[in-house]
This record gives C-alpha cells, structure tokens and sequence, in this order.
C-alpha cells in the first residue's frame, strides 16, 4: 500500500510518499508560489519519479497544511498540528514536544507516545516570530537565505534585538549595520530573537524531552544552533524532520485506508 | 525676561518645534525629518522655529524637551513625557478634551484627560507597529504610493476590502495579493484605513470613549484616517492643522508653567 502525504504551506510544499505507512519512498518539495494545485502537482510529480511510481499507483492521499483543502484529488486531509506530531514521532519515537518554525507562523505541541497532540500553542498573527522575518533580513542585509545559517555561525557576540516587532526590528538592525556590528553577529541576533519567541511558545506548553524539531527551521544551521542555546538542551534535528508533516500525513493516511479495508463491504462511506 | 517659552518634541519620524509667545499666540514653528544624530536635529528643529519666529535663541526664556528623543535636547532645561506634552497641547487647542488620540510614526497612545488638561489614563502601543504610521508607510509603498497620497485616495473607494492581518508584514503580502487578484487600488486603501480605525478604537477603550475626542500625531494629517476613525466612532473628532506639533507646544506650555512658578 503506499500512500502520499502533502503539506501545503505558506513558504513551500513538501510531499512524501510511504509504503505501508513505515518505508519513506521518496520526498520533495517545490517553493508555494502561484497556484497551489499546480505546485502541488509538480511536486507529486517529482515524488513518483524519485519512488519510480506511476501517480495512479498512490493509493491514497492525505493533504495537511494551511492549502490543504485546495487540492481535489485529495482523499483527506489533517490539521498540520496532528500532522506534524505524527511525523516527528514517526523520526523520533521517544519525541514528547514538537518545535515547528514556519513561514507564516510558528507552533509548539506535547504529544503522547502515540503521537497524539496533548496541548498546543501557535504564534500566527505576528511576523516576529516567523521564518517571514528571516526572509526579510535576508533581503535587506543582502544575504542569500540559504547562506544566513551558515554565516550566523561565525558570530562571537550575537547582536541582541530589543524590538519584538519584525518591522521596527529592521530598523534597529539597519542602525546596527551603520554603527558596524559584524553580519554573523547581526545574523545570529536575527535567530536568536526568532529562537527566543519559540522558547516562549515551548514553555507555554511544557518543554520535556525529547525535543524535535521539524518543518522549514530544520534546514537553517543558524536556527537550529539559536534554539539549541536559548532552550539549552538537546534537539532532535534529521533531515527528513523539514517533510515531518508530509510523512504523518502519509502515515494518517495509510491508517484511515487500513481502516476502511477492514470495514464491511457497502458499511462505510 | 521675556515670556518666550520653546518646546522641542522629537518623534520617531520627524522633530517638531514650537515658539510660543504670552498669552495663547504660537510666534514660530518647524518641521523636519530625524536621521542618526538626534542631538544636531533637535538643534536644528529649535534654529528652524526661530527662524520662523524671527527670534534669537536668546529672546526664549525657557525650552523644553518631549517625544521619543526627549534626552537628547540637551539646550532645554525641562523634559516632559509626550503623554503629559500632547495632553496639554490638546487642551489648549481644543478646552473640551476628554480623550487624545496619538496616531505617530512608530507607536499610538490613548490618553484621557480632565478639564484641566492632566493626564487620568492612558494605553499605549509602542511594542509593534501595527496601528502606526510605519503600518501605513510600508502598504503605501507596497501599492507603489508615497504615504501623502493615500488617504486622498482611500477616500475615493467603493467597496473597501476586509483586511484581517494585524502585523504590518502580513498585512504587506495581504496587500499584494489583493492587488494581483485585480482589487482597486483605493478600496485596499480604504480597507487598511479601516482596520487601524479599528485597532485604535480598541485603543481607546482601554482608557474609556469619551467626548471631546481630539486626534493628534503625524498621521492625524491624513484625511482617509480622520474620515475611517470618525466613521468607526460614529463620532466628530477634532483635528487641526496644527495636530502634528500639539507635543511640541505641550512642552512649551509645561515650560510656561514651570517659568511661572509651580503647576497650573
């Protein structure tokens, strides 16, 4: 049996494609730019070629995400919080609390053994707390996004930001640039404001380990090293942990058709 | 000595400066944008309404600093609160006054008053800049507008779209995707005015609704705002062209009190 899972968010959409709901066959994704069912599709695409699957081999699809009711093909669809959860326990069998820094919005959730989400808080009304943030730094500080990371590495004294505003913190960051604080340290200041807004969020539910981190911040060394300071214990961190929601939407998907193939003939609907 | 007092309130955006001679007449003001050196702007916003004034520094008996960059006024002799400043200032424009509305550059306050132009309550928002003058600045330029067109603009609108984002960074992408769904320049305009009508109102019930409601700050100069508060109140609200400097001759009444000996 090999289902998809599809995570449409605000910054890109990932998708995974499992057999059985326990082997990960293949991931991509594809930056959320135009029209969602086409990106979607793309991405579906890059999944069959990678898993050497026709699409009509997918038996069944689950979407997740703040897009996932715009695909139609779609057999159904999860909260992103029950997907994440699902996915991070899936990497991380031992994870009790789920980190996830995304584009548009940040979330931290307490699951049980089973994946179950206990209790859950989300910053979605303010853009401090949010990749977005990052993706504005980048622009005015001229530094390619995917190179930030990285060069936040080599700060020595990280550059704190006192305004909790992402638009008045750009101009304490560009008053920064003009006295001459070095990029890493305005970089690393840039994350750890970033990571102290998700401690928030962490603490507000109950921080206990293990710790997993999943969706965009994953692939951010900067991020990562940030939140691991800030919280100060240690984080699960995998490459897969960026498809987390995908691959738990997969997983849920696999367990509804299990469900429905188990049920009487002409019972369900 | 003569009786010329000065206030110098210096904001986020701009520094404003007024001369105030005996008696209610305003003899000079200034105007000008603060870059990196707050001690030099605020210099020169005092040089400026001087000028205008045609005074020297030495006809004014007593200057006072206000606004965000109040520590730097290093000439004056008095620093008062832009709360307190723009209170005052209100008062005296507008002798019925209960409650100031201060939409600025980087923050807006709240702040009810008595009859005799003391502060009772305030609210305040300088933690983000939704509901300010920046929120306005970045939509503007997002729609490719300098913040001076828009309220004209927002005015003209027929059907002013619903915009839900608070953060000014959401509601920058709210903006362009209203704009690439073919949504009419001026009804976006319409609808951002709105929603900071609606932040300031919640603002203002905080410190409690009560008549007169005189609007103060840089964006009171904007006239689709004047129109979107009025319009969510169901009440008049008082503006005057002089809204903008109502901090600075605050703190020029505060220096008259102080020069006369003791409060008012």
């Amino acid at each position: 049996m090999i289902t998809g899972g599809l995570d449409l968010g605000a910054g890109a959409i990932k998708g995974a494609l499992l057999e059985d709901g326990q082997r990960i066959l293949a991931t991509a994704s594809a930056p959320s730019r135009g029209i969602p069912v086409q990106v979607a599709r793309q991405v579906l695409d890059a999944l069959g070629e990678a898993a050497n699957i026709a699409p009509d081999d997918i038996d069944y699809l689950c979407t997740t995400g703040f897009g996932r009711y715009t695909i139609p093909e779609r057999n159904l669809q999860v909260s992103d919080f029950t997907s994440s959860a699902r996915g991070a326990i899936f990497l991380f069998p031992k994870t009790r609390l789920v980190v996830d820094v995304g584009t548009q919005a940040s979330r931290t959730m307490s699951v049980s053994d089973t994946g179950k989400v206990l209790k859950f808080k989300m910053n979605e009304k303010c853009a401090a707390g949010a990749g977005r943030f990052v993706e504005r730094c980048s622009k005015y500080l001229q530094v390619p996004l995917e190179e930030m990371g990285p060069k936040a590495l080599a700060s020595e004294r990280p550059k704190l930001i006192s305004s909790v505003c992402a638009v008045l913190a750009e101009t304490e960051i560009i008053n920064n640039v003009a006295e001459g604080v070095p990029l890493p340290d305005i970089l690393m200041g840039v994350f750890l404001s970033l990571a102290q807004r998700a401690h928030s969020l962490m603490r507000y539910v109950g921080i206990q380990p293990e710790v997993t981190l999943v969706g965009g911040l994953v692939r951010n060394v900067g991020m990562v090293k940030a939140l691991h300071d800030t919280v100060g214990m240690d984080l699960n961190v995998a490459p897969e942990a960026y498809y987390a929601a995908a691959i738990g939407s997969a997983i849920l998907g696999h367990s509804r058709l299990r469900k429905l193939a188990a049920a009487p003939q002409g019972a369900g609907g | 000595m003569s009786g010329v007092v000065a206030g110098v309130d210096i904001g986020s955006t701009t520094a404003k400066c007024v001369v105030l001679g005996e008696g209610p007449r305003i003899l000079g003001k200034s105007l000008s944008v603060v870059g990196v050196d707050i001690v030099k702007d605020a210099e020169r916003a005092l040089e400026a309404a001087l000028a205008d004034s045609h005074l020297s520094r030495s006809d004014v008996s007593f200057i006072t600093g206000t606004g965000y960059g109040r520590y730097k006024v290093y000439f004056g002799q008095l620093v008062v609160t832009e709360i307190s400043c723009h209170a005052r200032g209100a008062h005296f424009l507008f002798p019925g006054t209960r409650l100031v509305v201060d939409i600025g550059g980087q923050d807006t306050k709240a702040i009810r008053i008595d009859e005799k132009g003391e502060v009772v309550d305030f609210a305040m928002n300088d933690k983000c800049a939704a509901g300010t003058g920046r929120f306005l600045d970045v939509c503007a330029n997002a729609l490719g507008y300098d913040v001076g067109e828009i309220g004209p603009l927002s005015l003209q609108a027929r059907r002013a779209v619903k915009v839900t984002s608070t953060c000014t960074v959401f509601a920058e992408s709210e903006v362009t995707s209203y704009v690439s769904r073919g949504k009419d320049p001026k009804d976006i305009l319409a609808g951002l005015h709105a929603s900071i009508a609606n932040r300031t109102l919640s603002l203002m019930q905080r410190v409690g609704v009560e008549p007169e409601i005189t609007f103060t700050g840089g964006v009171s100069q904007n006239e689709g705002m004047v129109h979107a508060l009025r319009r969510r109140l169901g009440a008049p609200v008082n503006v005057s062209p002089l809204s903008q400097y109502l901090g600075a001759l605050g703190a020029a009444l505060h220096g008259r009190e102080r020069l006369s000996g003791g409060a008012a």
